[in-house]
């Protein structure tokens, strides 16, 4: 699914993730890393299997689009550190784009730890008119790319029917980017008519 | 002492009360000093307190001939009651009987409610007779050097057990007991029950299938007969009769002159919420009740509970509204009638809430039913014939449930520790855990170890650790009070406590329900018009308001289903309208009902099953109904979806209740091609059934709980403000995890055996399928909604099931613009 803002093209990927082909940036909002191990450090036992699916994940969008760039816009890791940083290392390493985080509200490890893997952090980074924040933030003259709320809408059709899905939500100054990570919730937004709302739905991005 | 002074102490006792023991007392007291095991079957309000206390009291005076003098300290016995509500007048029986007799004994309660300064005290020094709840227990077995307390105890007594059986309460319970039986000496086990199907079951699974309690052990049975009548509250004019609302309201003039008649009148609701809407519009309409009339339901807070339960023993109120809350225990002999609004879903709960009344050795039992809707009335013909013929049903025990097995296992680990080889035999022994293999056992050790079968290098997962010597012990503190917080096997939605600014506390509500409210709305509970002001922490603060308002807190809670024997009876009585036999003033009366439904279809006879389709704005409604009951059609339902999406993809919604089941879809579904492919036959029934739970969400709701008894999912303590939200996820992703990386993870597969053992009744579907398959397929394609039809299309509470693309229902559907 493409899409245009400010005369600059986007394609919104199935699995949550943003890209930008004018400056070959891909945009990943919210991937949690490291929740399942947290949980499981605190006694629940959820599948560790589970662990390594956000990583191919990661690989499958860079695959499709090549990014010069990787952009996470916070909440890319749960909780503080534990064993799973060692696999983002690793994942870090073999990645060749350059990576920037802004940081989220979980985003609660050292940043010298981030600065060693050579990842730039920031609070929001202004260009070209965009602003990219991990909650969502209006500034005037710029639109806004944001995460944080782990969109989702409710449809509903004839017979009774009623679907929850995650979605890219963009309104006339925003887009609020889907939560990428498995394992994570989501929050029903309620859309006005103007706003444009994109589900994912299986392996594809649809326009509702 | 010998056992003939023991009896003279207790029946000098009777006589100064002026009672006579009766002879199921006696022969409970001679059993018990005998040294057996037993279930006591007794209803309540027939002196089963005093049936076993005696007995326990008496033992401690033969084994203390000086106990008018000397006090010899220790636990001597639990009673175990599943609501703590009753516990306080466990208590007082209790008391007056050590204080009668003389004895020093004391007496304590144990629940959720003891407070922390109550239970340190008990921690140094125990009452003698311990009145607790089976959660309380299990919090007992949860702490230090738990086996010096219960040394001394020599009897168990578990108290309205029918209640507990066929639960997950009911298996913690069997876990308890199978510990206490190796840590007390000599300890008797007791259990009461009221009449159900299966008492001998019941009591093979209190006490152990093999076990050598089993074999010394003794069934007693009271035999009491008690009078029930049942009166049908019956509309005068059936045109007028509404359809919609499912609450009864209609009839609510015809119930003022049942109150004013009596001293006191309980009237039962099914459902929280429609307890509020009851007391709230009987007040509307007749504001004399004020000041008379209470409500009484598990949500409202103690002290109002107690309140009202003081108010009925005292007579000061001439109505109480309740629920299920007050079906049980406490001794309400005031009460002169019952009301049961709406079907009671079940012999023995019909039975049980009639036995209110006249709640008195030997004084007749009055109870009025007032159908919500006009199918009910069927219901009230076939609920007098299963009175006259006491047909109550079975009460299901459960198997293998893992999830309650690891709770005990962190529960002991979390206290002294365990060791497996020790527990294992104990395991073996109870009823739900007897075909447990070594390799499952094994299984349970790991995941409580590891998190998984298997360690690795990055894992930190941290619960159970094994000692050097092979103990399983938990040393993290961290988890031990998260595993003391989260012990029990009710699961329910997140609640919030409901105060007043300043501090009153109100009541709980579901999360869910107070999650749609935002500032201003007003809302009724506990009787009152309160204002949402904000949410803080886990808490809502109101304030009173004048507003007059519709919304009402919805709970979302079990629906029972019909039982087999209830079924077959409910048939019979339909039977019996198709043959134009109407016998009885509520078949009679449902006459203009008959004609109706035959306007547009058929009253079907015995010979043959009726199909109906209709479309309304809602969508394409497709009815069948085998009369079966709500449990065995919501199998049917799903086994019948998933065949029918084996001709081509479906999606739809479902309804079900005891009469039939619906499919509402958005296109048409071909019946002819249902019935020229043969798709009610019992060929491959198991395997599709099977399959027919990947669809939908039965197995998805069953693991909720699962996840949470088996401490995957932590849910906090909003009672005790605990903030745990970044360990708290939704069991819906957890279940996903599951099916997608450890579908051989026994927690995960124990959801779908439940689901098909309790919930969807294999057999039962099985026999339901023979009998369509004698019978004639009659499809009416009707113009609209017929009589029949109206209750089951009316349903809110629906499963959903599809099996098309996603993409392709979205082009279907549009967006919600309002929630």
């Amino acid at each position: 699914m493409k899409i245009t803002i400010l005369n600059q093209n986007f394609t919104l990927h199935p699995y949550g993730a943003l890209f930008w082909h004018e400056k070959s940036c891909l945009f990943i909002s919210d991937v949690h890393l490291g929740k399942v191990s947290h949980f499981r450090k605190f006694g629940a036992a959820v599948p560790k299997q589970a662990v390594h699916r956000n990583y191919v994940m990661l690989d499958e969008v860079i695959q499709t689009f090549q990014p010069f760039e990787i952009c996470f816009l916070g909440d890319l890791f749960h909780s503080s550190l534990n064993k799973e940083w060692l696999l983002f290392e690793n994942w870090v390493a073999k990645t060749p784009a350059k990576i920037t985080l802004i940081t989220g509200n979980h985003d609660i490890i050292a940043p010298e730890k981030f600065e060693a893997l050579h990842i730039e952090l920031h609070e929001e980074i202004l260009t070209e008119g965009f602003l990219l924040t991990h909650h969502p933030e209006e500034k005037e003259g710029h639109y806004n790319f944001c995460g944080h709320i782990h969109p989702a809408v409710k449809l509903k059709g004839f017979g009774r029917q009623h679907l929850k899905l995650p979605c890219f939500y963009k309104t006339d100054k925003q887009l609020i980017l889907p939560a990428f990570g498995e394992f994570t919730g989501t929050y029903v937004l309620t859309p006005q008519p103007e706003d444009e709302v994109f589900v994912l739905a299986d392996q594809q991005v649809i326009k509702v | 002492m010998t056992q003939k002074e023991l009896f003279h102490i207790a029946q000098d006792w009777f006589q100064q009360q002026g009672w006579k023991p009766f002879p199921f007392q006696k022969e409970t007291w001679k059993a018990f000093l005998a040294g057996k095991h037993g279930l006591l079957n007794a209803p309540t309000g027939s002196g089963k307190t005093y049936a076993l206390w005696f007995p326990i009291v008496l033992n401690y005076i033969k084994q203390n001939p000086d106990y008018k003098n000397k006090h010899k300290k220790g636990l001597k016995a639990i009673w175990i009651t599943p609501l703590r509500a009753l516990s306080q007048e466990i208590k007082q029986s209790a008391e007056r009987i050590t204080e009668d007799l003389g004895t020093q004994m004391t007496v304590g309660i144990r629940t959720g409610d003891t407070s922390t300064k109550e239970r340190a005290k008990q921690r140094t020094a125990m009452p003698d007779l311990l009145i607790t709840t089976p959660e309380s227990l299990q919090l007992l077995l949860s702490s230090k050097d738990y086996k010096k307390v219960f040394k001394s105890c020599s009897a168990i007594v578990v108290d309205e057990w029918h209640e507990l059986l066929g639960t997950k309460r009911g298996v913690q319970m069997e876990l308890g007991l199978s510990r206490l039986k190796t840590i007390c000496k000599n300890l008797r086990i007791w259990g009461i029950s009221a009449t159900i199907g299966n008492l001998e079951q019941a009591r093979q699974v209190l006490l152990g299938p093999i076990s050598p309690e089993l074999e010394n052990s003794v069934m007693v049975r009271a035999n009491l007969q008690k009078k029930i009548t049942v009166k049908s509250i019956i509309p005068k004019t059936m045109e007028t009769f509404p359809w919609r609302g499912h609450l009864g309201l209609h009839l609510l003039d015809e119930v003022v002159p049942i109150i004013n008649n009596s001293k006191t009148t309980l009237l039962f609701t099914n459902t929280r919420s429609q307890c509020e809407i009851w007391f709230q519009k009987i007040l509307e309409k007749y504001p004399e009740f004020a000041g008379e009339m209470a409500m009484h339901h598990g949500s409202l807070n103690k002290e109002t509970r107690l309140w009202v339960e003081q108010a009925i023993r005292n007579e000061s109120l001439k109505a109480v509204v309740c629920t299920s809350s007050l079906d049980l225990g406490v001794d309400f002999a005031p009460v002169e009638t019952v009301i049961q609004i709406g079907g009671p879903k079940g012999v023995a709960r019909f039975l049980q809430r009639a036995g209110r009344s006249g709640h008195r050795p030997g004084k007749e039992s009055v109870i009025h039913f007032l159908p919500t809707h006009a199918m009910e009335l069927i219901e009230a013909s076939a609920l007098q014939v299963a009175v006259k013929e006491n047909a109550v049903e079975d009460r299901l025990p459960y198997l293998n449930s893992y999830d309650v097995l690891l709770q005990y296992l962190t529960t002991l680990a979390v206290s002294d520790g365990f060791y497996p080889e020790e527990i294992y035999p104990e395991i073996q022994q109870t009823f739900c855990y007897q075909g447990i293999t070594e390799d499952q056992w094994q299984w349970l050790l790991n995941f409580l170890v590891m998190g998984s079968q298997s360690l690795s290098s990055y894992d930190e997962y941290k619960k159970v650790e094994v000692e050097a010597d092979g103990k399983f012990k938990v040393n993290n503190r961290g988890v031990a009070m998260r595993h003391r917080f989260q012990i029990g096997t009710i699961v329910g939605d997140a609640t919030i406590s409901v105060r007043y600014q300043k501090g009153g506390y109100i009541g709980s509500i579901e999360e869910y329900f107070i999650s749609k409210l935002t500032q201003g709305d007003v809302f009724t509970f506990a009787g009152r018009n309160l204002e949402f002001i904000r949410i803080k922490g886990m808490q809502a603060h109101v304030r009173n308001s004048n507003k007059k308002t519709n919304k009402v807190p919805s709970w979302m809670g079990g629906r029972l289903s019909f039982s087999a024997q209830m079924s077959e009876l409910l048939r019979q009585e339909l039977y019996k309208a198709a043959a134009d036999e109407l016998q009885g003033s509520e078949l009679k009366s449902l006459q203009p009902i008959f004609d109706k439904q035959r306007q547009e279809s058929i009253v079907p006879k015995p010979d043959e099953f009726l199909i109906e389709t209709f479309k309304t704005r809602d969508g394409y409604h497709h009815i069948f109904y085998p009369f079966e009951g709500r449990a065995v059609h919501e199998a049917m339902s799903s086994l019948l979806s998933y065949r029918i999406s084996l001709l081509s993809p479906i999606t739809a919604s479902l309804a079900f209740n005891d009469y039939g089941f619906e499919m509402l879809s958005d296109k048409p579904i071909d019946i002819q091609a249902i019935l020229d492919n043969d798709l009610f036959t019992t060929d491959y029934l198991l395997a599709d059934l099977q399959k027919s739970l990947n669809s939908n969400e039965m197995a998805r709701r069953k693991f909720r709980d699962i996840a949470v008894i088996s401490g995957m999912v932590f849910t906090g303590y909003p009672e005790k403000g605990v903030k745990m939200k970044h360990l708290q996820s939704s069991s819906q992703l957890l279940f996903d995890v599951f099916r997608d990386y450890e579908p051989d993870n026994l927690l995960f597969q124990q959801a779908f055996t439940e689901t098909f053992e309790h919930q969807l009744e294999e057999g039962r579907l099985r026999l339901a399928l023979e009998r369509i398959a004698q019978q004639n397929i009659i499809w009416k394609n009707c113009e609209k909604p017929t009589p029949f039809s109206f209750p089951i299309i009316t349903d809110r509470l629906r499963e959903k099931l599809s099996s098309e693309k996603l993409a392709d229902r979205i082009k279907r559907m549009t967006r919600m613009l309002t929630k």
